[in-house]
Formats: C-alpha cells, structure tokens, sequence
C-alpha cells in the first residue's frame, strides 16, 4: 500500500465542525452516553461516578476531535501491522 | 588476598558511602573483592528499612532472597569463578514485573487476588545472570495509568528532595528509591513517560528505550502498542550497563525486536562529538521559565543551536491520549465489570470513559501514529538529537491538582505528560537527564532516532562529564542520615511498613 495521505488545511471550518462533534457527542449528552454506552458494555457506573466519568469522556473527546479534523486518505494504514 | 568471605565484609568508608555508590563502582568493588556482596545486601536492606518508612518506594522487600543470591555471588567469588559485570548491584524493580513467589500487583489492590508468580520477569532474570541482585517490587501509580507517584492503596511514593512534593509516576517507587539512595539501579515502564517524568521530577537518569527493543516478556501490560521498560540510575555508565545487559531477542514478548546487540558502555566516551543537536520548537517550547532555562543550559552545553519543529506533535499527544485510554480500558474491561469498586476512584473513572470511547476513533488515531511517524524519522538525516523539556513544571506537591503553565492553570495528573507522549507515541528512544536546580531537579528529554539509543546516551554521558547533567543527593537523604546517626526515629513516618519476605 503506496502512502497517500496529505494533510488537510486547517480551516476554521474544520475546526468548528471538530468542536461541534465533540460538544454534541460528549458535552449535554454526555451522562446519556455514559449511561447508555455503560449498559450495553455491562458497566455497572455508580451514580456518584458519573460526573467522573462524564468528565473523562468529554476529555478523550476533545483529544479525538484533534485528530479527527486531520485528514487523512482511504489508504492509510494504521500503526500496529498484523502479519501473518 | 581475599577478605574472609563468610562475614559480612563491608570497609567502614564504604559503609558510609554505600547510598552513593554507582552501580559500576559496587561491580567493581564485588568483583575485586573490596567489599562482599552479603555486606552490600545488608547495608542496603539497613538503608530500606530506615529511609524507606518516608519514602514509600518499596511494597515488597525480597530479603531473604538478596541474601541468598549474595551467598551465592560471594561463594562463586571465592572459587574464583567470574561473576557477570553486575556483581553485587543491588537492584528494585516496579511492581509490574513478576517476581516468582509473589503477585505482580501493578500498583492495584485488584491483583493481591492473582496467583504468585510463576517465574520472574526476562529482564530481572537478565539483570541477576550478570550478577546484580533483587532487592524487591516499588510502589506505582494503578495499572501504570498515572503521572503523579499518588497510589490510594499503597500510599504516595514521596520525592526525595522534598517529601510533601510528587515523585511523578507512574514509575514512581522506581526513581524515588534510585533518588533516595536505595538502590542504585531500578527498572521502570514507561507507556507515555512513565520513566521520563518520575526521572525528571525526583532529578535521576531515566532512559525509555526504543519500541521493540527490551523484551516485556513477564510485565503487567497497560497499552500494548504503546508499552516500554527501561532503566533508573543515578549516573549514565550505570543506565548504559544495565541496558547493555537487557538486550536481545525474546520470544517470550512478540513486540521484541530481533535484533543484534548493540552495547552502548564502550561508546560513552565518544562524548558528543560529531553529533548534530537541535532544540525542539513550537508545541514542544515550554512556556515555563525555569523549564525553559533547563533545555537552553543542555542546549547551550551540546552546541545546539538550531531550531527543529516535531510535526503535528500536539495532535500526536492527542492521539496517544485516546489510544492509551481505549487500549488500557480493554485490558481491564472485566474487572470494571467485576470489581470496579476496588479501582483507586481516579483510574477508574479514565478507564470506565475509555471504554464507552467510539472505536472509529482508535483507529483513527492509529492511522495518525503512522502518518506522524512518516513526518517525524525524516528529521534524523539532517539532526541527530532533538532536546525538549521532560515535564512542564518541576515537581507539584503531593494532592496538588493544578499547576501554573505560561498564564494559565492546567490540571497536573492529565498534563505532567505533555511532553513525553508525541515522543512515546512512535516509539523514540530518549533519555532523561536531570538538570540539578535548587532546590528541585528537572529533566531534559534527549530523543534520538529509533534503535540510536547510543546517541542518546552518548550526549546525557557529555552533559554529565561536563556537569551540566547530574543526579544530586537529595537534602532529605542527608536529614534522614544524621537523624538515624543521632538515634532518632523519623519524624514523618508516613509511609506504609513494607511486606518483606
């Protein structure tokens, strides 16, 4: 697999489309989540942890969004290469 | 003529030098038979038992092991059999490696539950074949997934040069017994500068080797993609010894590198000659005075006068950030499940969010990691180090929760790393070398390109030679010397009694 990525201009565009996806996902809908997620893995969260956790996941979230305005192509491969 | 090797033969002027003394200079002392190891064992099992109620390094002294592996060294001596280039080192590992007879704790209240070890990890067995002997586990930071030296179970290990500050973690147990001269020699594992930040705060050498390069083969993992060891030492000869010795293929670890092995210790002297230094810019410039001041002295010091800028290396420790804590949740998932009330509250919390992160987003962020990768190796054919600060502060106090960064106020446990983990995140071999500021040390990160940990070694060897670099005696180590020489106990006593067996 040849390298193809390029790097995408950082428009404020871009970086306003990052912050929106990590308010929607993890900023007034995070104790949802939390909570949600948290069923569906057989999390038991403790009341008094979701502040705590809320907290991190917004956290993780607004690392994510960093990387996630950075473009990248269909080709790229990740770090870790399994080989046969 | 050989001293009586049944009685613990320790001359009186080493005795009281023995917290002082490198690695290399007990090797020799054993070898040549100017001290025995027994005696070694026992001054340094003196020295645990009365330093080691404030520091808090060690959760597990394995004495009576020590002195059978130093009956044994002295036995060998005497027939004038050789003895391996370690002789009589004693040595502590972080409670991650396994150490046969006894649970690998990790630093969790969770793993007292686990079986004993069945054997020791590669690099203990490693270190003992060259005659070096272990003294017992060092307290850490839970699962490794901290920066702070703070452990709810196990207590704070507590920084040498000033006990009410943070040791930094989560290597923590494995600098402050290096920094408080219990040992001269500790291994660590650093996932995303979990050597290199407990180096820089408790003022020692610390080197995280190359990914792939010292086999983990026996090690509690954290981040599998992500995980290293390496050494602690006081003196860079000591670090070079102790790596030298580490090295090669293991089969047991399938990340380890089948490489040759690739001795630094007879390159030291090379000092830095012929080697092109620069000075990282952009995100990796502190905007802190006192760090900054740090990087300008090693950099002045090796002639680096030029700038380089690490690409995208903000991104990079954003990327590091979620695959740390999405790997490291997978690992624990069912003991979330199961016992997540046994997690220290802080830990708990980053990893019950890590796994309710997104996965489109882990491999978002592995896909970055090569992309960064890509940018980052094309520096080394024009440079062969690039210096950056190891912390953004010198060490916060135990319980701090923020600290001062240019003009605004960053949380300490998410932020002692802001600097090591673009660095980690491809796997860069660095050492760690402490600028001795009064009255706290701090580090500089010395990164060269991957599997060139002898330059990295070579320049930390220079800075030291030169004075620049210099693992000083902490002022507590002195107080607490003269406390026991004037028959009083230790006035803090905070610290947990050990489990010695």
């Amino acid at each position: 697999m040849k390298s193809k990525t390029r790097k995408k201009p950082k428009s404020a565009s871009s970086k306003r489309k990052a912050l929106r996806l990590s308010k929607t996902r993890a900023g007034s809908s995070g104790a949802t989540l939390v909570a949600e997620a948290a069923r569906a893995l057989g999390l038991p969260i403790d009341p008094a942890w979701e502040a705590g956790v809320t907290f991190n996941l917004q956290l993780i979230m607004r690392h994510a969004a960093l990387v996630d305005e950075f473009a990248l192509s269909d080709e790229a491969e990740p770090a870790p290469v399994f080989r046969a | 003529m050989r001293p009586n090797r049944r009685r613990c033969f320790v001359p009186n002027a080493a005795k009281t030098d023995l917290a002082g003394m490198t690695a290399s200079a007990i090797a020799a002392a054993v070898s040549s038979g100017q001290i025995d190891a027994v005696g070694m064992v026992e001054a340094a099992l003196v020295r645990i038992r009365e330093r080691d109620q404030e520091f808090n390094s060690f959760t597990t002294v394995t004495e009576q092991r020590a002195r059978l592996r130093a009956q044994a060294i002295d036995v060998k001596l005497t027939r004038g059999e050789t003895v391996g280039p370690l002789a009589g080192v004693p040595f502590a590992v972080k409670n991650l490696f396994d150490i046969a007879g006894i649970p690998t704790l990790a630093g969790s209240k969770i793993n007292r539950d686990n079986p004993p070890a069945s054997r020791d990890a590669t690099l203990i067995e490693r270190l003992e074949r060259a005659g070096a002997i272990l003294l017992g586990a060092l307290n850490m930071g839970e699962y490794a997934y901290d920066f702070t030296g703070e452990n709810v179970h196990y207590g704070a290990a507590r920084n040498p040069h000033d006990l009410d500050r943070m040791s930094g973690g989560s290597s923590s147990g494995s600098a402050v017994a290096v920094a408080g001269g219990l040992v001269p020699l500790s291994l660590g594992s650093d996932t995303n500068g979990s050597i290199r930040v407990p180096s820089s705060l408790c003022g020692i050498f610390g080197l995280k080797p190359t990914y792939g390069r010292l086999s983990r083969a026996g090690t509690f993992p954290f981040v599998a993609s992500l995980d290293h060891l390496g050494p602690l030492a006081r003196t860079v000869r000591d670090l070079a010894l102790a790596y030298d010795i580490m090295q090669g293929f293991d089969a047991d670890d399938p990340v380890c590198a089948d490489r040759p092995v690739e001795p630094v210790t007879p390159l030291l002297e090379m000092g830095s000659e012929g080697l092109r230094v620069a000075v990282a810019s952009d995100y990796l410039k502190c905007e802190n005075a006192v760090v900054r001041s740090a990087v300008e002295r090693v950099a002045a010091a090796l002639n680096a006068n030029r700038e380089i800028e690490i690409p995208e290396a903000r991104r990079a420790r954003s990327a590091a950030f979620i695959v740390t804590a999405t790997e490291g949740a997978s690992l624990h998932l069912n003991r979330l499940r199961s016992r997540a009330r046994d997690f220290d509250p802080a830990v708990r919390d980053r990893f019950l969010a890590g796994a309710i992160a997104p996965a489109s987003l882990i491999v978002k962020a592995q896909k970055f990691r090569r992309w960064y990768r890509a940018q980052v190796l094309p520096l080394f054919e024009t440079i062969d180090a690039i210096l950056a600060p190891a912390t953004p502060c010198t060490a916060p106090f135990i319980g701090q929760q923020t600290f001062t960064y240019g003009d605004v106020e960053l949380p300490v446990r998410a932020n002692l790393g802001l600097y090591t983990q673009p660095i980690s995140f491809i796997g860069l071999p660095v050492v760690a070398a402490p600028v001795p500021f009064k009255p706290l040390p701090l580090g500089v990160q010395i990164i060269a390109a991957p599997w060139r940990e002898d330059v990295a070694l070579r320049l930390a060897h220079a800075l030291e030679s030169m004075g620049v670099a210099a693992a000083t005696s902490p002022a507590s180590q002195i107080e607490t010397s003269l406390r026991t020489a004037n028959g009083n106990r230790p006035t803090r006593g905070r610290g947990r009694s050990q489990n010695r067996i």
